[in-house]
């Protein structure tokens, strides 16, 4: 119920989805301009470079997660809520990663064309390889986001927390897509592959149990 | 290799400045909670 | 009571002193500076410990809402930055004249680097929510993913920089562990433990006092 409203309203109001299609595309021509001359290096930090549109995009996109209740006031309505607290976390995180996973596709999207990336029989996999990783960032930015909507510095903060807990998934999918489009296998990066798996499961869970105690009061 | 006792001694000290200085604050808050 | 610890914690630091100076051989490869491990693995270990506790007692207030438990944690929270920060400092002191450099990001140094970050975070939470109920509640659900999220930072970094990397000039760790070498940690770790309970007693009485004082 939570997603279908998030996601309405998103289409109503869809100043977050464009504001962040024109910011991936600053991103990329900043991008392009700091490191384009030099193809070699490109290519040696493009995986990096991928992720931090997606994490730079991600942090707006997320931290504006409870936005909508906060300006309206409409706070209490989600604490009044009957039914499980926990649902209107699931309900919120999947309204962030359909959100984050269209703007990250059109981010691939810009780089193979911009930057002449081949990505050709290995998007499978990669697609795995983003999917997992925003899961877990999104998991998490999910709470923050309601941990710091109702903070003085909510804009400060939410990334400052955000940021260092994400490391560990941040380094996965980072070593994990730089080998899938060298061509290398999945087995090859099984070790990240899990991890970000438990990433994920070790998220989500957490989050779907301590909602109740951000929402609260 | 050469000690590098300098290094030791700096080191050395400022765990012993960085402790020694938390201890001084909690003691300091301790007392000023107490007087009121 | 808490006397008594204070007093046991600075016996210990001037037994661990001695130890690590008197007892604790010279190392052959790296020369005396090694024994800036005496400072640096205790210091580690106890941050563990302190960020362990904020886990137990953020989840115990959690489940119970004992305020003592919310204060244990924010107290261990806070005593586990400063040992942090002892840490990130000595071993930073440690590898200029063993690798040549202040800083690298090895798989050790990082991960510290990355807790200390995520514990400055907690504190800052709370610094930052004036309601102190509100306050106690995110800072325990900030504390528990903080503390899930060590082992993962742990295998990430450790994964980072031992598949494809070079070995550093000189691997400044423990040597191989003779007694001698043994016995003066074990020395240092204990007293540390000792000021940390030190601390954490003083300083969650601190709180409860501060709190008693606004009710």
């Amino acid at each position: 119920m939570v997603v279908w409203k998030d996601l309405l309203v998103e289409r109503r109001s869809k100043e977050t989805l464009n504001a962040l299609f024109f910011f991936s595309l600053l991103l990329l021509f900043v991008f392009q301009f700091t490191l384009g001359p030099d193809r070699e290096r490109l290519a040696a930090v493009l995986p990096g470079l991928l992720w931090l549109g997606f994490i730079l995009s991600g942090l707006l996109g997320l931290g504006r997660t409870f936005q909508v209740e906060r300006e309206n006031d409409c706070w209490e309505g989600l604490l009044l809520a009957p039914g499980d607290k926990s649902a209107i976390f699931v309900g919120k995180l999947a309204g962030n990663l359909v959100l984050m996973l269209v703007v990250e596709a059109v981010l691939v999207a810009m780089f193979v064309v911009f930057f002449n990336v081949d990505v050709g029989g290995t998007w499978a996999a990669l697609a795995l390889v983003i999917v997992l990783g925003t899961v877990g960032f999104a998991a998490v930015g999910t709470l923050f986001a309601a941990m710091t909507a109702q903070v003085r510095a909510r804009e400060l903060l939410f990334p400052v927390l955000l940021l260092p807990v994400q490391v560990p998934v941040l380094l996965a999918t980072v070593k994990a897509t730089e080998a899938v489009l060298l061509g290398e296998p999945l087995g090859a990066v099984a070790n990240w592959l899990q991890l970000l798996g438990a990433a994920d499961l070790i998220y989500v869970v957490v989050g779907v149990l301590t909602f109740e105690f951000v929402l609260e009061g | 290799m050469p000690d590098h006792w300098g290094f030791v001694v700096s080191a050395y000290g400022l765990a012993a400045v960085g402790l020694f200085a938390y201890w001084r604050r909690l003691v300091r808050q301790e007392r000023e909670l107490d007087r009121k | 009571m808490t006397r008594v610890l204070g007093w046991l914690a600075l016996l210990g630091l001037l037994a661990g002193l001695a130890a690590g100076f008197v007892v604790a051989p010279r190392e052959v490869t790296q020369g005396n500076v090694q024994r800036i491990m005496y400072v640096h693995v205790p210091s580690v270990l106890v941050a563990y410990l302190a960020f362990a506790v904020v886990f137990v007692a953020s989840i115990a207030y959690l489940a119970r809402r004992l305020e003592a438990a919310d204060r244990v944690a924010h107290a261990s929270a806070e005593i586990g930055v400063l040992f942090n920060g002892i840490t990130i400092v000595t071993g930073s002191i440690w590898g200029k004249p063993t690798w040549g450099t202040w800083w690298t990001w090895d798989a050790r140094l990082t991960s510290v680097a990355i807790l200390f970050v995520m514990y400055l975070g907690y504190l800052l939470l709370r610094g930052m929510i004036e309601d102190r109920e509100r306050g106690a509640r995110y800072a325990a659900v900030l504390g528990i993913v903080a503390a899930l999220n060590i082992p993962l930072v742990h295998f990430s970094v450790l994964w980072w920089r031992t598949l494809h990397q070079p070995p550093s000039l000189l691997k400044a760790g423990p040597p191989t562990m003779s007694s001698a070498i043994v016995v003066p940690l074990l020395v240092n770790l204990a007293a540390y433990a000792l000021l940390y309970a030190y601390f954490l007693a003083k300083r969650v009485r601190i709180l409860r006092k501060e709190q008693e004082a606004l009710a």
